[in-house]
């Protein structure tokens, strides 16, 4: 049976493809030309908290290597636990580039350290003229993005409409989510 | 108009996305399509005349009952779904709006009409474009609170009529219809040993089995014919209603509102269905593609997913 079970027990959780999550660094131009929206310089990632002494010493890591790039990548970082118990690491920066390279780094050492299990996903916030926010979410287990408006009502609801319209955007160029049953939305953003 | 047509087939060369082109792939398919039905009829007939089967009589009434139940279709479908035509007074944002349509696109403006229930739909019927009908429910009419959304719908329902989609899918059903009755015919025939005077004495009841699995395979496959040409038709007419309205993720929304596919998109947070790891699992692809080939509408997923690659290439 362990031998059926090595073949059938394949593992879905795929590394942290930073090819498709750089595929953004040319997509977001495409996003503001044609639809206006501009990158806010915000984006996040988010995984599951866990307790354990090498979950904290990757969360050091992390937060070490953040500090060292402030210069370097001209990043800020802060940290947030959710009510669901998710941990985030929100990035603002100016350029996407580094925005990008951050959270591939991140990602990379998250991976590095066996957990890449944990990680949840990538949100990349983006406003439109009025100032509403629209995101880009990246799912690190399905290593595909896609869109998310929340109307603001509070009641959440989104907007597919604009959705929709962000993902016929950037079809070409990023790897996106084709089945809409699994665009779930992330609500109450810590962004 | 002609001007206007040349200009757009020039820009067409250039760089006019494919969706905006005109549509050959409508008239090639619809050429191979009844090329089909009608090789499948001859082959139908010469085995019918090989066994000697009087089927003249037969075809000409199945024909002219299909004929008869085209030119009365408006009359028949406004009757049966219980639409009402509708006036300007009573309707005058609908009546705009159906006229903003056709005069953009130098179309004959159809009757209006209205069902009322709170079913979300829409249709088209009518013998030709100028005593077409578009009925849209009520029920649509709350649904659709976007005004372009609804745009959208009937400018798929203009489509329909601008292509004449009751015209060709009544033809296409004559085959079907004919093959339907020599069914039932050849299966009486057979019951009563051919004692109605058709077909050849000697061996009359292998020629009738003959008959009936010829029928029962004309009409499966002409069945399964009808409605790839429906479903072809109706990737066409949201083309159309894109290129009318010039938004395709407008009807897109529609769509997706009336099917009570808006669930489609889930509102369950990612972090509370992250656990359930098994969901990631099931493939993209879900429905049957069994199910595909019986209906007359494509999935409409497909459809918005066409609909959106035609936003993208617009944008």
């Amino acid at each position: 049976m362990r031998f059926f079970g090595k073949f059938i027990k394949k593992d879905y959780n795929a590394k942290t493809d930073s090819d498709a999550l750089f595929s953004l660094s040319s997509a977001y131009l495409t996003i503001e030309s044609k639809i206006g929206l501009k990158n806010s310089g915000r984006c996040a990632l988010s995984m599951k908290n866990i307790s354990g002494m090498y979950f904290n010493e990757m969360k050091e890591d992390i937060k070490r290597f953040l500090d060292i790039s402030k210069t370097d990548f001209e990043l800020s970082y802060r940290t947030h636990t959710d009510l669901y118990g998710y941990l985030w690491i929100i990035l603002e920066g100016k350029r996407m580039e580094d925005l990008l390279a951050g959270i591939s780094a991140v990602g990379d050492t998250v991976d590095e350290k066996g957990f890449s299990n944990q990680l949840l996903a990538a949100i990349f916030e983006f406003t439109n003229d009025k100032n509403k926010k629209q995101y880009l979410i990246y799912n690190y287990k399905r290593n595909t993005f896609y869109p998310f408006v929340p109307l603001e009502s509070g009641q959440k609801s989104r907007n597919t409409e604009e959705e929709m319209k962000m993902m016929a955007t950037i079809v070409d160029e990023v790897p996106l989510e084709r089945d809409m049953t699994l665009w779930y939305p992330l609500w109450d953003l810590p962004l | 108009m002609v001007t206007v047509q040349l200009v757009l087939q020039l820009s067409s060369v250039s760089r006019t996305p494919s969706w905006q082109r005109r549509d050959n792939g409508l008239t090639i398919r619809m050429i191979l399509s009844f090329a089909i039905l009608a090789l499948l009829y001859a082959v139908f007939l010469s085995v019918l005349a090989y066994i000697g089967f009087d089927f003249i009589a037969i075809t000409i009434i199945a024909s002219l009952m299909v004929l008869a139940q085209w030119y009365f279709s408006d009359k028949i479908v406004l009757w049966s779904s219980g639409a009402k035509i509708v006036t300007r007074d009573q309707f005058p944002k609908l009546h705009d709006m159906v006229e903003r349509i056709v005069s953009r696109n130098n179309l004959p403006k159809p009757k209006i009409a209205v069902i009322n229930t709170k079913m979300p739909n829409a249709f088209a019927t009518g013998k030709g474009r100028k005593s077409a009908v578009v009925a849209v429910t009520t029920g649509l009419m709350e649904l659709l609170s976007d005004p372009e959304e609804l745009e959208g719908v009937i400018a798929h329902e203009l489509t329909h009529i601008r292509n004449r989609d009751v015209l060709v899918l009544t033809l296409a059903s004559i085959f079907a219809t004919v093959a339907w009755y020599l069914m039932q015919f050849g299966f009486y025939g057979g019951l009563y040993g051919g004692g109605m005077g058709y077909g050849r004495d000697r061996n009359n009841g292998g020629t009738m089995i003959i008959v009936i699995v010829v029928a029962v395979l004309v009409w499966i496959i002409s069945f399964l014919i009808i409605r790839a040409i429906a479903r072809y038709r109706e990737f066409s007419a949201d083309r159309g209603s894109a290129q009318m309205t010039g938004k395709p993720v407008k009807l897109a929304n529609a769509l997706m509102k009336i099917s009570g596919n808006m669930r489609q998109v889930p509102t369950k947070d990612l972090r509370q269905v992250e656990g359930l790891n098994a969901f990631f699992i099931i493939p993209a692809i879900s429905g049957s593609t069994i199910g595909n080939l019986f209906s007359t509408h494509p999935p409409v997923e497909k459809r918005v997913e066409k609909l959106m690659e035609m936003e993208a290439s617009m944008s």
